[in-house]
């Protein structure tokens, strides 16, 4: 009774009284951490079931459970009925549970159109792989969804969106019961969120459970039938969307209500230009873009897919070459294609991909925060690890980082944790500007208010904050000034006061 | 080379441009140089008597080298295959010398060959310890017992059997040595079945990455260990070879051959990192440097001189590939 989203109608209709998948009085326990405690959560077949929470309430660990990631250490599923055991991912995909994980998992050598079939290659005579109806089912799949994706492309050589949608087409190509999707909007455009949307349609129509898992709010209220809320690892509540709020939602997720979810405490900012960039163009991007960026300032740059936000952001940190122009930090040119002297000078990337080029996941806390300030900390060329250790805890505790240990691996902090991580190893440095690039990509709305908190604290401190985002509340909460880029050019730059949300997608439009 | 070239086929083979772009073609390029410059100063190097026997002098690498190429993939290395050849071939000899029985002796030779298979992959995959290490010890242990074992004297091919002698200087329709046929049909074989049979395509995902293959529900593990068993078996396979060639059980048979075949391997574009390379472009890389070797000695260079410049090229090749893949990712 599993529905195959290639060849739909191939499904027998589906008894819908019977949950798709059942979950109950799941308990997982880390060393040290409760994750989950006597959790429920019912699937029903048809339904879309949104799965909200903050960082640490449990959804990664209840998903990972049913996709076998993890085993449990209590409770029962049951697949319409039946008990199963799940083991491993392997017993999970034969279950017909498919997840969409918000960290890309594709091999990157291979073809879009061999990751789609990864997990079965369809084979013809005596076992071998019919390539031919990989490529052609692929294509079909990609078509069908309306997604545009070449499937002869090596899926390394494509944008995270692309990867994205990969990953989401996958889920459909073989038989599924139930789709779990983990944030799979992250990166993708308003119109590949409503080509999703109309799949995840079509996905329920077909008899399916689908799970979905986000911080928007927004989203969740457009395609959720349902939706379950955890909190530090309980179940708080499971109720059907009409009778919930944004005010309700939110309540149900931290416990408490936030009014104000940018608090600005920073005063205004100085006259003083701490980040100065004039005619800067790159060879593949940019174009004749200038600008600057006074102490204790957050400067927001917005632009829609492709813009250049990222490549502004790595090039005007001395990371990536530029063709023309000039980068001035402090009063000091910064030579293009040099971060060295960038570090030195005191301007920093808080970068979009925290996993890939910022943290190295298997070190430890204390030396992922002091890894730009060793210089500091050395005596005659040792590191006096004392004197680094006291640094860091103090970085921990200001900003209260969540952490059992400086010795924790940075990898088992949650997203936000990871960023004040990261935020901390600039800090100490001695930073003069801070470049942040979708800080809260991936990141829940109870942590999001903390980092929004800790950017007006950056500026607060004298800093100057220039933040590339493409959310829209963000940049009008946060910003003091507001740049607009479209297509690797700078369209607009106005104060905050002046801003409406017409005015900046028109700029970013062209 | 027509056999060599169906093991090529490629995932995506209606892609003409992706395959120019390969590494493949670049090292074909410089084996026709190699050739063409070889051809140009030794005499009688284009010969067919020549060029048949530097493949069958090609056919111990070519062969272990499958194995090695594959374990490569799989994100693993084996530097074990070298004494391997030479421990195998003491059931090998001694089982001939009893029975008169040249399956029997295979079939020990193979049996042994399998029994280093399972405990090399079995201490990397399922024990979790680091395959360099591992393979390093067995390569230890298996080359000290040899040495006790024989107490460094050759143990000599009493039963002159003329299936084994075939082995050695046999050669297909008077031409190909029966060596080199072995090594290309394993070639086809296994070339196939890494590009078109699902456990092929498992081998590179494992390597490419390990917990991506495990979210596609692959066991990770039995791969792996899968990879080492087919190492071992296709080093047995040349070590068989080398024993008729030489036509004795000898302690030092093998040395240093794990490296040629690494060097080889990694010539021809096979990365240690995992998930990247074919075993058409092992195969091409052990014939650039056999081609190499045998024009060198045909120019009178000394041997001394051909392993300084077989480390030259090995790290040009890699540090152009390098560069490569950095232009192709956009950095």
């Amino acid at each position: 009774m599993s529905v195959d989203f290639l060849h739909p109608g191939e499904g027998a209709a589906i008894d819908s009284d019977v949950p798709a998948l059942e979950l109950r009085g799941i308990g997982k326990r880390f060393p040290g951490v409760v994750a989950l405690d006597n959790v429920d959560f019912t699937l029903e077949p048809g339904k879309i079931h949104a799965l909200m929470g903050e960082n640490g309430a449990g959804k990664s660990t209840l998903i990972k459970i049913m996709a076998g990631v993890y085993g449990k250490d209590a409770g029962t599923m049951r697949m319409r009925g039946r008990e199963v055991d799940i083991r491993s991912p392997r017993d999970s995909l034969k279950e017909g549970i498919k997840v969409v994980f918000q960290e890309i998992a594709l091999i990157s050598e291979f073809t879009v159109a061999e990751n789609i079939f990864l997990e079965g290659y369809p084979t013809g005579k005596a076992g071998s792989i019919d390539w031919k109806k990989i490529r052609t089912d692929s294509a079909a799949l990609f078509n069908r969804i309306g997604f545009n994706v070449d499937p002869a492309a090596r899926t390394g050589s494509l944008p995270v969106s692309q990867q994205q949608m990969v990953e989401i087409a996958r889920a459909l190509a073989h038989e599924a019961r139930v789709v779990v999707m983990d944030e799979p909007t992250s990166s993708l455009t308003p119109n590949e969120v409503s080509l999703l949307f109309t799949v995840i349609r079509r996905l329920a129509a077909l008899g399916i459970a689908v799970v979905y898992v986000s911080h928007k709010l927004d989203e969740v209220f457009e395609i959720a039938d349902t939706v379950t809320v955890l909190r530090d690892g309980r179940h708080i509540s499971t109720r059907p969307i009409g009778e919930h709020s944004n005010d309700t939602l939110i309540q149900d997720m931290i416990g408490r209500r936030i009014d104000n979810l940018f608090p600005r405490k920073r005063g205004v900012p100085g006259s003083k230009v701490a980040l100065s960039v004039e005619n800067l163009s790159t060879a593949k991007k940019l174009n004749d873009v200038s600008f600057e960026a006074r102490a204790g300032e957050v400067l927001g740059f917005f632009g829609l897919m492709g813009a250049g936000r990222t490549e502004l952001a790595k090039a005007i940190v001395g990371y990536d070459p530029i063709t023309s122009g000039t980068i001035t930090v402090d009063g000091h040119r910064l030579a293009p294609h040099d971060t060295r002297t960038g570090v030195k000078l005191g301007i920093g990337l808080l970068t979009e991909d925290r996993k890939s080029e910022g943290l190295m996941g298997e070190l430890p806390v204390y030396q992922n925060a002091s890894l730009a300030s060793l210089g500091a900390f050395a005596r005659l060329g040792f590191v006096d690890k004392a004197k680094e250790h006291k640094a860091v805890q103090n970085y921990v505790d200001r900003f209260r980082i969540k952490t059992p240990s400086l010795f924790q691996q940075v990898k088992n902090l949650s997203g936000g944790n990871q960023q004040k991580v990261l935020i901390s190893r600039w800090l100490m440095r001695g930073l003069k500007v801070i470049v942040v690039d979708e800080p809260t990509r991936g990141i829940d709305v109870g942590a999001k208010s903390e980092i929004f908190a800790l950017i007006d604290r950056l500026a607060g401190e004298g800093l100057a904050v220039v933040m590339m985002t493409s959310e829209m509340p963000e940049l009008l909460g946060l910003a003091d000034r507001i740049a607009v880029m479209c297509e690797g050019s700078l369209t607009a730059i106005m104060s905050r006061e002046d801003a409406t949300q017409e005015k900046i997608l028109n700029a970013a439009i062209g | 080379m027509s056999l060599v070239s169906t093991a090529s086929a490629k995932a995506e083979p209606s892609m003409l441009a992706r395959l120019f772009a390969r590494q493949e073609l670049a090292l074909l390029v410089c084996l026709v140089l190699v050739l063409m410059f070889f051809s140009a100063t030794v005499e009688n190097f284009l010969s067919v008597r020549n060029m048949t026997n530097v493949l069958g002098q090609a056919s111990l690498a070519l062969t272990a080298g499958i194995g090695c190429a594959i374990v490569f993939i799989s994100g693993e290395v084996d530097i074990s295959i070298g004494s391997l050849l030479a421990t195998i071939a003491l059931p090998l000899i001694i089982i001939m010398n009893d029975t008169n029985s040249l399956l029997l002796g295979v079939g020990g030779a193979l049996l042994f060959g399998l029994i280093i298979g399972v405990v090399n992959g079995y201490l990397t995959a399922y024990a979790g310890i680091n395959s360099l290490i591992v393979t390093l010890g067995t390569m230890f242990i298996m080359r000290g017992g040899v040495y006790l074992y024989t107490g460094q004297r050759a143990i000599p091919d009493d039963a002159s059997l003329d299936s084994f002698i075939a082995l050695s200087d046999g050669r297909l329709f008077n031409i190909i040595p029966y060596s080199a046929v072995i090594a290309i049909v394993l070639l086809a074989a296994f070339g196939y079945m890494m590009q078109h049979r699902p456990f092929g395509r498992q081998i590179y995902a494992v390597g490419g990455n390990q917990e991506v293959a495990r979210l596609a529900g692959y066991d990770v593990r039995r791969v792996k260990f899968i990879c080492f068993i087919i190492s071992s078996l296709l080093a047995t396979v040349a070590g068989i070879i080398l024993a008729a060639r030489v036509g004795s059980a000898q302690h030092t048979a093998g040395l240093n051959f794990e490296f040629q075949v690494v060097a080889a391997t990694v010539l021809g574009g096979v990365s240690l990192a995992g998930g990247i390379g074919s075993l058409t472009g092992m195969a091409l890389g052990v014939l650039i440097l056999q081609f190499l070797s045998n024009g060198l000695r045909g120019l009178g260079l000394p041997t001394e001189w051909q392993l300084v410049i077989t480390g030259m090229i090995i790290i040009a090749a890699v540090a152009f590939d390098e560069a490569k893949r950095r232009r192709a990712n956009g950095g």
